[in-house]
């Protein structure tokens, strides 16, 4: 047959891709670990210098320092601190998280309202929050707000009779009894409500009458929670002014509320402008395809562009959720003992900084991997839904 | 082994011989992840010939072409090219890729670039020619593909045709010793591929040793010195334009030709 | 009239949404406009606005901020008119006004603010002073279309040109007066542009070596950009302002700009690097196939082909992520205790002329006029650049 020219010399390393690309990766690895390396032997040779501590030991110490608000007292090692500040992270983050959605979302449906005003006062409160700092919203809420406009104890503010409103914070009608029952009640009515709504999904199936979840499962909640509040003998409690403090009720503490405030306020005028994004991106043809087998508009808007929207920002969505966690660390300018304020005072009392901070460091890390993973989750599950 | 004559395709038309051979495939495999993409091509193209691959999607007419230069790795075999041996020889793959050149499907032009400076490009930066040479000849090539004037514009002001033009004299303006074409007009609206076709003629009928890949059958019958029908994976059988078109030996070749003409 | 029947009074329910909310807005703004005009003490502004605007700069030393504000207002102007590519046909003299007016009414307002709070004939002058280099500028780069043999000159070395003078004064500012001194307004933007500026190659690498096929190389710039995207910039800031000066050999003594400096950088290089990776995603395989056929080397193709591309997809993204750092300088304020213009904004409050008399409102509302008014101008300006990006290119 044909003749072949004799097979070459395998080439030379230095021209092999093969080998280049590994012999490149070397090359980078070796430069990153020689970074690496000359930044931690400057932090041996100075922190030797100092005589600071460099692990963890620190956490055994006692804390000196106590918080407001809290059981935790001088001697407790710092360990319990940081993990007071945690919980504290993670009240502000759950809650921002929920309110921030519920707000971003109207605001996002507002900006798109047909209705003038709605738009023009949608628009402009969008507008103005987005292009200031947030640490100036927060010193705004702190110090304006709370510390300034709110009265002092003796002339509390009390709305309706129900909160108090002072520059202790606000009070409001909380419930007296074991809260873990209460959220196991919660719970029972929701599963039971859940399954209501299942059930007369299928009614609705097979007879083709509306199901009408929500004038069944409504009701079905309201009444599951009633009863069971009744029958376990909870009961309301409302604050009121004892003799300068409030008694009763649940107190939240004013650098709670103002970070709570400032994150929700400021985190929901983006979520609106991603919420707003993701409507608009819904193609156009889905309205008209939506129009053209006569859905209300209501229905159009729960069973075809919501549906379609919320898979569109959810990636979005779960980056601000991330920032707002992140943001949460702000606290730590407003006095209120998240993560970041117990490092920072550990540190001013004693703790040595770097260990105490990458610990900070690391736990915001674990949260944000955590927070990372559940909207990739959900994120998936809605993709899966529609194949 | 022997081989039935209308299946080898390391058979050059005409009287060449092996010395003539520009592109020799011997043993081809290529592998994706799960699919076998080439399973034993033995192929070969000889100095100014012109050779049309066709066959269905997937039977690997592109992989084969994108071998050649390097754009797909192949796993098994030799693939030699001008004398060149394809290895992980980054020199040799370097040489090989300034002695080969390609017009894609989707033209590929370098949007954010003039026409000029996409042409020049690789005279330019592969060969290091000075500025001014390399717009001199970037211009007599779009003269030769009759689009002179459009030299100071953006890929995005010409239509699909004449972007498509621009795209082959970027690939001659490395004076390539064989051209490799995948699916040149696949992308054109049908009143334009004639334009594109017709350039591709004229580089033919200058002696431009040219793999093409296409469906247009009409094309190759005009132009082809071999026609290589593959699918599956394999050549399936090999021959003249009308050997292939209007005497085909394999059923495969009976079978996909019936569908398209 | 129908319009606002068919806006604003639809149905039943729309007009309850138009009184409710209208009714609501009209109520803010009243309250807003009675702190302003009536019973807002500005005096507290007017006496501080040099600290809050420059912090402790020397004053003999203003002429060069001035000098380089001008400087940059001139070449913005003369790089904007000169551009070749604007089409020859101009809308009426009346329009071109309107335009001018939506465009640069705001910052014009905010000038004409900062000179009746200062109240002094010297901002006045500097007022006009930099009135005169933008028209300047205009009239240079009309000079530029008109005059043929200037339009010669290639695009790179006329923008080089102009670019001479506000780097030559900026470069004299940083000579002459010590950045320690450099507080207010000032800081912020020294503090976000330098951290823009260094980040920006770092972020070109960590995304081109997050794509990269190579495991090691990818690794790497992965673990780093999500460490860093996982953190807080004010916890990184806190570990900074008492850590950093472990980490470098003890000659350097690092202050507080230079730490706020390195993080901003360090941090920003993430994001930078996730928006560049995002430009580099969307450019078609068949760019850098083209490139591998013509025989270009790697190095060649990333930075003559997709790179470029990549680059000019995302600059709105880039310009956005400059907005958030400008915001975010701020926390150096607290952090570091760098006194940027809200650090100085509380601090004026707490000064004994004004102490306990609740001016914290006027001063925030000022500082936060200043932010707002810098960022929303550089966001419209994003979006017209968007824009022009998507109608020029396809």
């Amino acid at each position: 047959m044909s003749s072949l020219p004799s097979a070459p010399p395998k080439p030379p390393l230095w021209r092999d891709t093969r080998v280049l690309r590994w012999a490149f990766q070397i090359l980078v690895l070796a430069i990153v670990a020689g970074v690496i390396y000359w930044l931690y032997s400057n932090y041996q040779t100075n922190i030797a210098k100092s005589s600071i501590p460099t692990d963890l030991r620190f956490l055994d110490n006692p804390t000196s320092f106590t918080i407001p608000g809290n059981d935790l007292n001088q001697s407790q090692p710092v360990r319990d601190a940081f993990v007071q500040g945690f919980y504290n992270t993670l009240r502000v983050a759950i809650v921002g998280i929920l309110l921030t959605t519920i707000l971003g979302t109207l605001v996002g449906i507002a900006r798109l309202s047909k209705n003038f005003m709605v738009r023009l006062v949608a628009t402009s409160y969008v507008e103005l929050i987005r292009n200031i700092p947030l640490l100036l919203l927060l010193t705004f809420m702190n110090l304006a707000v709370v510390l300034q406009t709110f009265p002092r104890i003796e002339d509390a503010w009390l709305p309706l009779d129900l909160f108090v409103v002072s520059n202790r914070g606000i009070a409001i009608p909380w419930f007296e009894g074991s809260g873990a029952i209460l959220l196991a009640i919660l719970a029972t009515a929701l599963v039971v409500t859940w399954l209501v709504v299942k059930i007369r999904g299928r009614v609705s199936d097979s007879t083709g009458k509306p199901a009408r979840s929500l004038v069944w499962g409504g009701p079905t909640f309201i009444v599951l929670m009633i009863g069971g509040w009744v029958l376990l003998g909870y009961d309301w409690v409302l604050p009121f002014v004892d003799d300068r403090a409030t008694s009763g009720g649940l107190r939240l503490d004013p650098s709670f509320f103002a970070l709570l405030v400032t994150l929700v306020v400021y985190t929901s005028a983006h979520v609106a402008e991603i919420v707003r994004g993701s409507i608009q991106a819904v193609a156009k043809g889905q309205g008209e395809a939506a129009d053209a087998i006569a859905l209300s508009g209501g229905q159009k808007m729960r069973l075809v562009i919501l549906p379609q929207a919320f898979r569109i920002a959810m990636p979005a969505l779960g980056n601000q959720y991330l920032n707002l966690i992140k943001n949460s660390s702000l606290g730590a300018t407003i006095s209120y003992f998240e993560l970041t304020q117990i490092a920072q005072i550990t540190v001013g009392n004693g703790s040595p900084a770097v260990p105490a901070f990458t610990l900070t460091l690391l736990v915001y890390l674990m949260i944000s991997l955590v927070t990372s993973v559940i909207v990739n989750i959900a994120n998936r599950r809605l993709a899966l839904v529609e194949r | 082994m022997s081989k039935d004559v209308f299946t080898d395709a390391t058979k050059m038309s005409g009287d060449r011989t092996d010395d003539d051979a520009i592109v020799v495939m011997d043993n081809v495999y290529k592998r994706f992840k799960d699919f076998e993409a080439l399973k034993g091509v033995n192929f070969k193209v000889g100095k100014q010939e012109v050779v049309v691959v066709i066959g269905p999607s997937g039977s690997g007419k592109s992989t084969l072409i994108r071998c050649i230069n390097r754009l797909e790795e192949h796993d098994d075999g030799r693939i030699i090219v001008d004398g060149t041996e394809l290895t992980t020889d980054i020199r040799n793959i370097q040489e090989i890729r300034r002695e080969t050149g390609m017009v894609f499907q989707n033209f590929n032009l370098f949007p954010h670039l003039s026409i000029m400076t996409n042409v020049a490009m690789g005279p330019r930066q592969v060969r290091r020619m000075p500025k001014k040479e390399a717009e001199a000849l970037a211009l007599e090539l779009l003269t030769r593909v009759k689009i002179p004037e459009q030299a100071d514009k953006y890929p995005a002001q010409l239509s699909g045709g004449q972007q498509q033009r621009v795209a082959i004299a970027r690939a001659l303006a490395m004076k390539p010793k064989v051209m490799l074409f995948d699916e040149p007009t696949s992308a054109l609206d049908p009143e334009m591929i004639n334009e594109v076709l017709d350039v591709i003629k004229e580089l033919a009928k200058e002696g431009m040793t040219m793999v093409v890949v296409t469906h247009e059958m009409g094309f190759a019958r005009e132009v082809a010195d071999r026609v290589v029908f593959m699918a599956d994976g394999e050549i399936v059988e090999v021959g003249t334009p009308v050997e292939i078109f209007d005497h085909p030996k394999e059923e495969r070749t009976k079978k996909f030709l019936s569908q398209i003409l | 009239m129908t319009w606002m029947r068919r806006n604003l009074f639809r149905t039943v329910g729309d007009s309850l949404l138009t009184i409710v909310f209208g009714a609501l807005a009209l109520y803010v703004l009243w309250g807003l406009a009675q702190f302003v005009f009536v019973t807002g003490r500005w005096e507290i502004i007017q006496v501080n606005l040099k600290i809050l605007l420059v912090g402790r700069f020397p004053e003999e030393l203003l002429w060069l901020v001035t000098g380089s504000v001008m400087a940059l207002a001139f070449w913005i102007a003369a790089a904007a008119t000169s551009s070749l590519t604007t089409k020859e046909t101009r809308p009426s003299l009346g329009i071109r006004i309107w335009h001018a007016v939506q465009r640069f009414g705001l910052l014009a307002a905010t000038g004409l603010l900062l000179i009746a709070l200062a109240g002094d004939v010297a901002s006045v002058i500097i007022g006009g002073l930099i009135l005169t280099s933008i028209v300047m500028g205009q009239l240079v780069g009309l000079l530029r279309r008109k005059i043929a043999a200037l339009r010669t000159i290639s695009s790179w070395i006329w923008h080089l040109l102009l670019a001479a003078a506000p780097l030559a004064m900026i470069s004299a500012t940083l000579l002459q007066a010590s950045v320690d001194l450099w507080e207010g307004f000032l800081i912020n933007f020294y503090i976000a542009i330098i951290s823009i500026v260094l980040s920006f190659p770092l972020g070109v690498l960590l995304a081109l070596g997050r794509r990269s096929a190579l495991p090691i190389v990818r690794l790497i710039s992965t673990s780093y950009i999500e460490l860093i995207r996982g953190a807080p910039l004010f916890v990184l800031l806190l570990l900074a302002g008492v850590a950093l000066e472990f980490f470098v050999p003890s000659t350097l003594a690092p202050d507080k700009i230079f730490r706020a400096v390195t993080v901003f950088t360090l941090f920003t290089a993430a994001y930078i690097a996730e928006i560049v990776r995002g430009g580099l995603q969307s450019i078609p395989r068949g760019q850098t196939e083209a490139g591998k056929a013509l025989g270009l080397s790697t190095t060649k193709i990333t930075s003559l082909v997709t790179l470029p591309q990549a680059l000019r997809n995302v600059i709105p993204a880039q310009i956005g992520q400059f907005i958030s750092l400008f915001k975010d300088t701020t926390l150096a304020g607290v952090a570091l205790n760098v006194l940027d213009l809200l650090n100085v904004g509380t601090a004026i409050t707490k000064q004994e002329d004004y102490l306990g008399q609740g001016l914290i409102y006027e001063a925030l509302a000022f500082v936060a006029l200043l932010f707002w008014v810098g960022s929303y101008v550089m966001s419209r300006e994003s979006q017209r650049i968007e824009k022009r990006l998507g109608v020029g290119q396809r």
